[in-house]
């Protein structure tokens, strides 16, 4: 527990408030009231600090958009925040099908395998700065991915829409097979 | 509904002008000594402090108690006092 009085008056305002404490301004007269409550708050753990969470959570945030940054390099020279959101999307749209994508969103803060079994991977990447022995090992990591990836939970089972697929593709088939043309086609009916 | 005690109303019902710590309710002779030696000679520092603390009752509380060997009822008292007063002339 950091000393609590070589705070200065503003950094215990901010203690307090991340504990949800309602407080006036931290004076000579009520600094030593304050640093009781905080040390009280903090003996019960009230609310577990939410912005230690923020920061885990930013963290992760941070090396995540750090990591995708890099195969946006090869195609814009251009790099920003919100830009790094959708890049890294259509990321996971490039690795994985839409099922994948759907279940990720949903349990984003959680990070399935994937995610931070690309992190490890990706930090020689910015050292070594070059496209393609990015491009290379992702498809094979990306395969021992798939299958963790199908354990997450989806809305309908894979089983399933390799099924309806299948059964889309022979119906096209059939209507492909079934016109009637001029001349024959070679090399399909 | 609490009752009040005389000295609760006689304070509240005017402004507080130069009047002693002890002119608050909750506060007697032992504690008035108390706050006197730290500095809080009149109602009106008492106050200063009470509004520093944003008029929360409940911090007030916890601060007498904590600069003065103040009980819980006496805190309250005091503190109830103030708010009253604040609500009418503040």
């Amino acid at each position: 527990m950091a000393s609590l009085d070589n705070k200065s008056p503003q950094e215990i305002s901010d203690l307090l408030d991340e504990y949800g404490i309602k407080h006036g301004p931290v004076v000579g007269t009520t600094r030593n009231l304050y640093v009781k409550k905080l040390k009280e708050a903090m003996a019960k753990g009230k609310k577990a600090k939410p912005s230690s969470d923020k920061t885990y959570y930013r963290e992760e945030e941070e090396e995540v958009t750090y990591v995708y940054k890099t195969p946006t390099k090869s195609e814009t020279s251009g790099d920003g925040g919100p830009y790094m959101r959708s890049r890294r999307e259509w990321a996971e749209g490039e690795y994985g099908h839409d099922t994948s994508y759907s279940s990720y969103s949903s349990s984003r803060p959680e990070y399935r395998g994937r995610d931070l079994v690309n992190e490890p991977y990706m930090y020689d990447t910015p050292s070594t700065y070059s496209s393609n022995s990015y491009a290379k090992p992702t498809p094979m990591k990306s395969e021992p991915e798939k299958p963790k990836a199908q354990k997450s939970s989806r809305l309908i089972p894979l089983w399933l829409q390799f099924v309806f697929f299948l059964a889309l593709a022979a119906f096209l088939y059939l209507v492909f097979s079934n016109m009637e043309t001029n001349e024959p086609i070679q090399g399909i009916v | 509904m609490s009752t009040t005690s005389q000295k609760h109303r006689n304070f509240v019902s005017e402004p507080m002008a130069d009047k002693p710590v002890t002119a608050l309710a909750g506060i007697g002779d032992r504690l008035g000594h108390s706050l006197m030696e730290q500095g809080y000679d009149k109602a009106y520092v008492v106050l200063g402090q009470f509004l520093l603390l944003r008029k929360d009752t409940e911090l007030f509380c916890y601060w007498l108690k904590d600069v003065t060997a103040a009980n819980s009822k006496q805190a309250d008292d005091c503190a109830q006092c103030l708010k009253e007063w604040c609500d009418a002339f503040l």
